[in-house]
């Protein structure tokens, strides 16, 4: 059974152009252990995000969204297999990366405008940071936090705040985003909401974005492809790509063809537990 | 949209955590000032009564009325500038240099116990080990090195001011968030931009929780010396005090003590809480004692 399950996730790679100029990451055969735990976190997991497409990851917890996520962005090393971001090895962070996580992680003692600066400032320095601060505005206009600027992180909402992390994570201008379940805190109608937005945003710069999450439809909505993960060891079972026309409004969701990607998912992710059980 | 309406009628103004105390009986309805002065005079109240019953020797425990006349001598002796003020400037002053250069050592090592490996393997668990020892049992040594003067009492408060500081400052180092640890590390920052823009101020909280305890731990330290080094400080007319059996004049005194370390303490809450503006802070949480 989980012979058959890597051929699917196998082919569904080789119906794809090899060594296009367009893979702005391409993953062969990565692993990864946790040595101190004897724990292979990601097995033999080939992938390839292609110039301005949306990614999203779905599977079970544990299987090794989040580290798979963390080594793209040159966080933590990998164990075997290879890595290369524009024809580049990965060796460390990048500038070129933009990331964001689970929790906003503002630093509370900052105003909006200051967080927002800050990969600037950590970069070339306050003064650096001060004459970007019109840039800066402009982003958080764009997401709708005008007026907001000299707020501190506890007077803002949940939503607001992820915003604000929008804002900081594009301030250096990335071409590749990486988004750690980005709204899962956030409640159902506020999370809608910013899924459009970033839909927007990645448009907009021709970002090539990856995407972890927990929700299937959300996972549909927002991908060119859907990768399917199972657990123990984390290994991708299935790509599904998604041909919807962008850019795509929340109608989307009702058709039938939305409906068939939706189970298609649900169905990999179901015999990606089938899978890991055996 | 639907506005869903859950009035509340508890009164306002309470934080959540008060707000599950709150049962509504009548203890909960007395304003505090109000119960802070009765136990108060509950509690001079009983003392008043053991020493009228006569159960103990009026020499042994004073009254509150004789307690209170040497209160005001020993103000007065204060106030004009006589040798009681004479005393309190001085231990004020061990306390204070004591205290400050307890902060200023105790932050230092705090970070490099924090930030380095080999402070986290090798010096913690001295500091663990150093920390457990009576410190109060080195004052003779510290009177040796350092004579009878003012700088071994000024040793002495840093000494027993110092351990809480380091500790707190290295947990608060450690209990960094590990997600905007990983943020930092994107944005390619190096350690001691990490450390300046991320690690210290989110430790500042557990720095201050050390402070405040460094605070009252200086004054002990300042008066310890004093009893077992001499000099022309408090701690020494106290002793000369209960020499001479007047325990009156011993309490008055400790009742300039206390002041002046709650002054102190009051001085680092006030500090923190202009320092932390992001966030809520119990001023007045009760550290251990020594
Ligand atoms: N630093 C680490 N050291 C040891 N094991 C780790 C470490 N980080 C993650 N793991 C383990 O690797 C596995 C994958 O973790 P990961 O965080 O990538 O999962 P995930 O898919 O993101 O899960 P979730 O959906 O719950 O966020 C888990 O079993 C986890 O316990
Ligand atoms: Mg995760």
């Amino acid at each position: 059974m989980a012979q058959q399950i890597e051929s699917v996730g196998r082919s569904g790679q080789q119906s794809r152009p090899v060594g296009d100029v367009d893979e702005v990451v391409k993953i062969t055969n990565l692993s990864k252990t946790f040595h101190r735990r004897g724990l292979t976190a990601l097995e033999g997991v080939d992938l390839t995000l292609r110039h301005g497409t949306f990614t999203s990851v779905i599977g079970p917890s544990g299987c090794g969204k989040s580290t798979l996520l963390k080594i793209m962005a040159g966080l933590i090393p990998r164990s075997s297999g290879e890595i290369l971001l524009n024809g580049m090895p990965v060796t460390g962070p990048r500038q070129d990366i933009g990331i964001m996580f689970q929790q906003p992680t503002l630093l509370p003692w900052r105003t909006s405008l200051d967080n927002v600066l800050l990969p600037i400032e950590v970069k070339s320095g306050s003064a650096a940071a001060r004459e970007q601060s019109d840039k800066a505005m402009q982003l958080l206009e764009l997401v709708g936090l005008k007026g907001f600027e000299e707020v501190r992180p506890f007077e803002l909402s949940g939503g607001m705040a992820q915003r604000v992390a929008i804002c900081r994570m594009l301030v250096t201008g990335p071409s590749i985003l990486l988004l750690d379940e980005p709204f899962g805190a956030l409640d159902e109608l506020t999370r809608e909401y910013m899924n459009f937005e970033l839909q927007r945003i990645c448009l907009e710069r021709d970002a090539t974005t990856f995407m972890v999450t927990h929700a299937i439809p959300e996972a549909v909505f927002m991908a060119d492809q859907v990768v399917v993960m199972s657990a123990r060891p984390g290994r991708i079972v299935m790509i599904v790509d998604v041909d919807l026309p962008r850019p795509r409004s929340l109608d989307v969701m009702t058709t039938p063809e939305f409906a068939t990607l939706v189970r298609s998912v649900r169905r990999s992710l179901d015999m990606g537990d089938l899978g890991a059980d055996e | 949209m639907t506005q869903v309406a859950r009035e509340h009628t508890e009164p306002t103004e309470m934080s959540d955590a008060e707000a599950l105390w709150y049962s509504g009986s009548w203890i909960d309805r007395i304003p505090q000032p109000i119960a802070i002065l009765t136990l108060g005079a509950l509690m001079l109240g009983t003392w008043w009564l053991v020493v009228q019953i006569g159960y103990v020797s009026r020499i042994l425990l004073p009254g509150p009325a004789e307690t209170w006349d040497e209160l005001m001598d020993i103000t007065g002796n204060i106030l004009t500038g006589g040798h009681v003020g004479e005393a309190l400037w001085i231990t004020t002053q061990e306390t204070i240099l004591g205290f400050l250069s307890a902060a200023v050592l105790g932050i230092f090592l705090g970070v490099v116990v924090g930030e380095t490996r080999i402070g986290q393997k090798a010096v913690m668990p001295y500091l663990v080990a150093f920390n457990a020892l009576p410190k109060v049992a080195f004052a003779p040594v510290f009177v040796a090195w350092f004579g009878f003067g003012i700088n071994s009492k000024i040793v002495m408060a840093l000494f027993i001011a110092f351990f809480p500081v380091i500790v707190s400052t290295a947990a608060g180092l450690w209990a960094v968030d590990t997600d905007t640890l990983m943020l930092f590390k994107s944005m390619e920052a190096g350690r001691w931009q990490t450390l300046r823009k991320l690690k210290l101020p989110s430790a500042l909280p557990y720095i201050f929780a050390g402070l405040k305890a460094a605070a009252v731990f200086a004054v002990v330290g300042a008066v310890v010396g004093e009893y077992l080094g001499g000099g022309k400080g408090m701690g020494e007319l106290i002793r000369l005090a209960s020499q001479t059996l007047r325990i009156d004049r011993v309490f008055a005194m400790i009742f300039y003590l206390g002041v002046l370390g709650l002054l102190l303490f009051g001085a680092v809450a006030l500090a923190e809480k202009k320092l932390l503006f992001w966030q809520k802070s119990d001023t007045f949480d009760i550290q251990g004692g020594v």
